[in-house]
């Protein structure tokens, strides 16, 4: 009888906690608020422009958060270094969601950065970090080795620039005479 | 009503309907600036121009944050898509001329305090000519 009460008691807390209000974490940027709000997943060529492919671009455009008063909110980072949000939100193309994450003010602009998504009405938070997995899939490496946690220093397609152009973009003579100096 | 004619209407009507009911008008432009990352130019979570951010606007390209153009005017342009290309999110094209200075004709949108910018083609492009790496080294580890 005990134990079968401790596992009820595991179950409860585990779904509790699946099911539990995430909370955003503050990054200390500019005119930073910890938001959450209600909004569709939208396509954002698609809502300007009318031009509307068929799910959202399929993860090849930029989306947007729409909320219910019309205003559309651009969200530019998720949870990983360096990384958007198209993967995070792809699979919510005109569904509802729960955006939870962080608004920031500066030069004059309002944009978003997500850290937890979740579908209205039931859905279950995740955090917005699935980038790295598709990334680490996409390069044959596992999600949680050293060469996916530093994807951006390990990715072909920046590699290749680097290697062709320097880390300047200068050439690599000019990126040579400059590190030599530092 | 003829046939044809209540044809021709829905079809206006199933057209109207597919589109998104709050689309913009938007601008033809020719525009001249630097491809940026938006992100770290915006928030300024560190210096975010020229050479000197070049490595680090290809890694922020690259994860599919959006890439902007900084125009003379002082704002940024949200690149929503070049030429024919069907992706903006880490196009490799725009990776090519990340940091550089060029010159596109497009057509700007603006939204709820955002300008975004359809690039038609860049006319000109002139390379990397912002050289900030003296200044502020390598963004944002230095190296």
């Amino acid at each position: 009888m005990k134990y079968a009460l401790q596992i009820a008691f595991m179950a409860i807390s585990v779904l509790a906690w699946s099911n539990m209000a995430r909370a955003a974490e503050e990054w200390g940027l500019p005119e930073e608020k910890i938001t959450r709000f209600e909004a569709k997943v939208v396509d954002v060529l698609c809502e300007l422009s009318g031009d509307c492919p068929k799910a959202c671009g399929g993860g090849n455009r930029q989306l947007g958060l729409l909320d219910g008063k019309g205003k559309l909110i651009l969200p530019l980072k998720n949870n990983v270094i360096f990384a958007g949000t198209t993967d995070e939100l792809i699979g919510f193309c005109g569904k509802q969601v729960i955006a939870d994450g962080l608004l920031t003010t500066n030069r004059g602009y309002t944009v978003f950065a997500l850290q937890f998504v979740k579908e209205v009405p039931n859905g279950k938070w995740q955090r917005a970090n699935r980038f790295l997995p598709k990334w680490a899939k996409q390069n044959g490496v596992a999600e949680n080795s050293p060469k996916a946690e530093r994807w951006f220093e390990n990715d072909p397609r920046v590699k290749a620039l680097v290697e062709k152009d320097g880390k300047l973009g200068l050439g690599l003579k000019v990126d040579e005479e400059f590190l030599a100096k530092q | 009503m003829k046939k044809g004619t209540l044809f021709a209407i829905a079809a206006l009507i199933a057209a109207a309907m597919a589109g998104p009911a709050t689309a913009a008008t938007a601008k033809r432009v020719k525009l001249t600036g630097e491809i940026i990352d938006s992100w770290c130019y915006i928030t300024e979570i560190m210096y975010a121009e020229g050479s000197a951010h070049h490595q680090c606007a290809l890694w922020c390209a690259a994860g599919g944050v959006p890439v902007g153009i900084l125009g003379e005017d002082g704002q940024v342009y949200m690149v929503l898509k070049l030429g024919q290309d069907d992706t903006s999110v880490a196009n490799p094209a725009i990776l090519r001329i990340q940091s550089h200075r060029v010159t596109v004709d497009g057509s700007v949108y603006e939204r709820d305090g955002i300008k975004y910018i359809v690039v038609n083609k860049v006319v000109d492009d002139s390379g990397i000519v912002n050289l900030t790496h003296d200044e502020y080294g390598i963004q944002p580890f230095g190296k």
